[in-house]
């Protein structure tokens, strides 16, 4: 049962709509991964040394014993952030002649396939084998061995433990998490105890009472015992998913929006795509995390002229019109059929584009104000990229959107979430980083830079003044595409 | 009201749906059945220029839908859950929805609470977003906001199949009444043969594309219908028999 289990769990990968692209990805993790487990087995082959460097005073058994507790406690802490639940699509099979327990133990035992299970071993056998086995002989060297597994084991079970009571109710982890900041607090700020004695009090010990080692041991299977129990209660549809319990969602209006008629309303439920779906909050989330690019820029000098200011002025105004603007229509994908047979016109639908731009990039530029700090002539090209974005950058986008053909699914997150990414965003993200410099860039080179900013003022106030007749072009564009933007939409 | 002229789509070299001709007259009340794949879902994404036809056109009030904005005015439809924001509450969907027909809220408030019966108190006020509803409710909010729209011209696709009995009665009851009291123009798709019957004065039967029998609904529609799919029912079932015997 559990070898089907393992080859549905493969054709469901290499089946998988973005297959092509997910094998890039799992390349690039696999590669990262590999890296630093590169690191840590180097760490590992010297950490007599390094231990030697960190403890000089104490016996390097001592301070290799005192260490292995604290790793695992490290080690939980990261398992609780970083470590995957998991999941089997269980669903179909639950009403069928499958036996609960071997559902059950299958995904038990797929937790045990992670990469956090390999790092101690890799960081602490070659200290076992170069130290141990030459201190106290192979048995004890083989009881610290099996320890170890012991405690990874008890490690993973019991972070999956608290992720899964976690997955129903938030409060959960964080007080675990607190816990485990406590304790490390109460060792190493308050010094009210000490991690290292304990882990030696154990290790210690192990060396001369082998037997010991299966301490950890029973520990790590009776959590195994727990995690079993636990999931075979709770084989059911809603406690297995992350659904977490739902608040009451109230409805809001934005009053100030509803003054442009049904353009505002457009716009207002934009503005409620974004705020309530969680890859489009991310990419606004995004921005806003891009208002400190200017910190890392303005405050080196070497980068604290005027060509980095036009270049980190766009992005601080415009990142919100580039991040969420290059998926344009593929945000609507899932109700565009709605949208085209609705009393909408596509000009209205259009206005509330620029609409929704221009007030996101007004408010991203509000907060880009402290930013005068740096001169007012910083605050004055924030202001002139502000005009070029809402004015050139907008249209550009809204050029490429009727070139979009991918649904995207507002209900999955946005890390390593590739969907709806096709050459189309390549293309677009040249123009509207370049088009600004070949502008700016031959005035700048020849001492003129003033002319060229200027220049990008007027283009851009242009552009903002002649909506009417990009709108209108937009439109007669968008009608030759419809029917394969539709079509694209409906293709899940 | 509906003209169809020489209809024709054709998806892989498999024409999928073929009219030549088709004239519904305003005021009536049309079913459309017939097995699966046998075009309906195409007829009406094509009436609602949704998709591209291969060959032909669709006028309504005379005007071709592809490249003309003005039906859409006059027509509401509720094809499947792609026609509703499902990121909205029910609430500001049909505040929208009401918008674009420069409703205001208190009107939309006031019509809503109409079809208080119809909603059976899991719609309004619940604090969920359409997506969080359950696919028989958001049916249920896709005809509302279809009925909001006092539309001229009104185009379900089986409105009937997610929704619960008690419910079905109530849209039947709905359309009737926008029928022949409000002479708005229906065209609705289901595969509840006794539903269809009862709402639709017109029944137009469809396999493979093509409309095979256009007949007006009297007491022997029904029969008729059921001895239609019921033929391939009692072939097939001779068939598994002769399986059974064999085991």
């Amino acid at each position: 049962m559990t070898l089907t289990f393992i080859r549905h769990e493969l054709k469901a990968f290499w089946r998988s709509k973005n297959t092509g692209k997910s094998i890039v990805i799992r390349v690039v993790m696999a590669l990262l991964i590999l890296y630093l487990l590169a690191n840590v087995l180097v760490m590992g082959f010297f950490l007599d040394k390094i231990l030697e460097q960190v403890f000089p005073k104490d016996d390097l058994v001592i301070s290799f014993c005192g260490i292995i507790l604290l790793y695992y406690l490290f080690d939980l802490f990261m398992r609780l952030q970083l470590q995957e639940l998991p999941t089997l699509r269980v669903q179909p099979y639950l009403q069928l002649p499958v036996k609960r327990n071997s559902l059950v133990r299958y995904l038990a035992f797929t937790a045990l396939l992670s990469v956090f299970n390999l790092w101690p071993f890799i960081l602490f056998l070659p200290f076992v084998f170069k130290i141990i086995v030459a201190d106290s002989g192979s048995m004890v060297a083989f009881a610290f061995v099996v320890s170890l597994a012991g405690f990874t084991v008890l490690n993973n079970y019991l972070a999956l433990y608290i992720k899964r009571k976690a997955n129903i109710n938030g409060w959960i982890f964080l007080i675990v998490a607190a816990v485990i900041i406590l304790i490390g607090l109460s060792d190493f700020y308050w010094h009210l105890i000490s991690i290292r004695n304990i882990s030696y009090l154990f290790f210690g010990h192990l060396i001369t009472q082998p037997a010991l080692a299966l301490l950890p041991v029973v520990l790590g299977v009776v959590m195994y015992y727990f995690n079993f129990l636990y999931l075979k209660q709770n084989l059911y549809l809603e406690e297995l998913g992350s659904r977490k319990a739902t608040k009451y969602k109230s409805s809001t209006e934005y009053p100030l929006l509803s003054r442009f008629g049904s353009v505002g309303d457009l716009a207002a439920n934009e503005i409620k795509l974004i705020l309530r779906n969680k890859r489009s909050k991310s990419a606004l989330i995004m921005g806003l995390f891009f208002m400190l690019y200017g910190l890392i820029f303005y405050k080196n000098p070497q980068f604290n002229n005027e060509g980095y200011k036009v270049f980190v002025g766009m992005f601080m105004t415009g990142i919100f019109i580039i991040n969420y603007g290059q998926f344009m229509f593929s945000w609507q994908a899932s109700h565009f059929d709605g949208l085209l047979v609705s009393k909408i016109s596509f000009t209205d639908f259009l206005k509330a584009k620029y609409l929704l731009f221009t007030i996101i990039s007004t408010g991203f530029f509000v907060l880009t104000i402290p930013y005068v700090y740096f001169g007012w002539r910083t605050l004055m090209i924030h202001f002139v990229m502000y005009l070029w974005n809402i004015g050139i950058n907008t249209t550009m986008v809204l050029f490429f959107a009727n070139r979009n053909y991918k649904r995207i699914d507002l209900s999955r997150g946005a890390a390593f979430n590739w969907e709806g990414i096709s050459g189309n965003q390549w293309i677009l993200s040249l123009p509207l980083m370049l088009t600004p410099f070949a502008i700016y860039g031959p005035f700048a080179v020849f001492k003129h830079g003033d002319i060229g900013l200027a220049l990008l003022a007027v283009t851009g106030l242009v552009f903002i003044l002649t909506r009417g007749f990009w709108i209108k072009q937009l439109e007669a564009d968008f009608y030759t595409k419809r029917y394969t933007i539709a079509e694209g939409f409906r293709n899940k | 009201m509906i003209a169809i002229k020489d209809l024709k789509k054709v998806y892989n070299g498999v024409t999928v749906v073929n009219v030549p001709h088709l004239e519904i007259s305003k005021g009536e009340s049309v079913g459309l059945v017939g097995n699966n794949g046998a075009g309906k879902t195409t007829l009406f994404r094509m009436m609602l220029d949704l998709i591209r036809p291969e060959a032909g056109e669709v006028l309504l009030n005379g005007e071709n839908v592809a490249g003309h904005e003005n039906w859409k005015s006059y027509t509401a439809s509720y094809l499947d859950e792609g026609f509703l924001i499902d990121y909205l509450t029910p609430e500001e969907y049909f505040y929208f929805i009401g918008g674009l027909h420069q409703q205001s809220r208190a009107h939309v408030d006031d019509f809503l609470s109409g079809l208080t019966d119809f909603f059976n108190g899991e719609i309004l006020k619940k604090g969920k977003y359409i997506r969080d509803l359950s696919k028989g409710n958001q049916c249920k909010v896709g005809v509302a906001s279809c009925l909001l729209q006092s539309p001229e011209l009104l185009m379900l696709d089986e409105p009937f199949a997610n929704i619960d009995p008690s419910t079905q009665f109530r849209l039947k009851s709905l359309v009737k009444d926008l029928n022949k009291n409000k002479g708005v123009t229906t065209l609705i798709s289901s595969h509840d043969l006794n539903h269809i019957t009862d709402v639709c004065d017109r029944i137009l039967l469809m396999e493979k594309g093509r409309i095979i029998k256009d007949i007006a609904t009297s007491s022997s529609t029904l029969n008729d219908l059921q001895e239609y799919f019921g033929v391939g029912q009692t072939a097939t079932a001779a068939v598994k028999i002769d399986e059974e015997e064999n085991h």
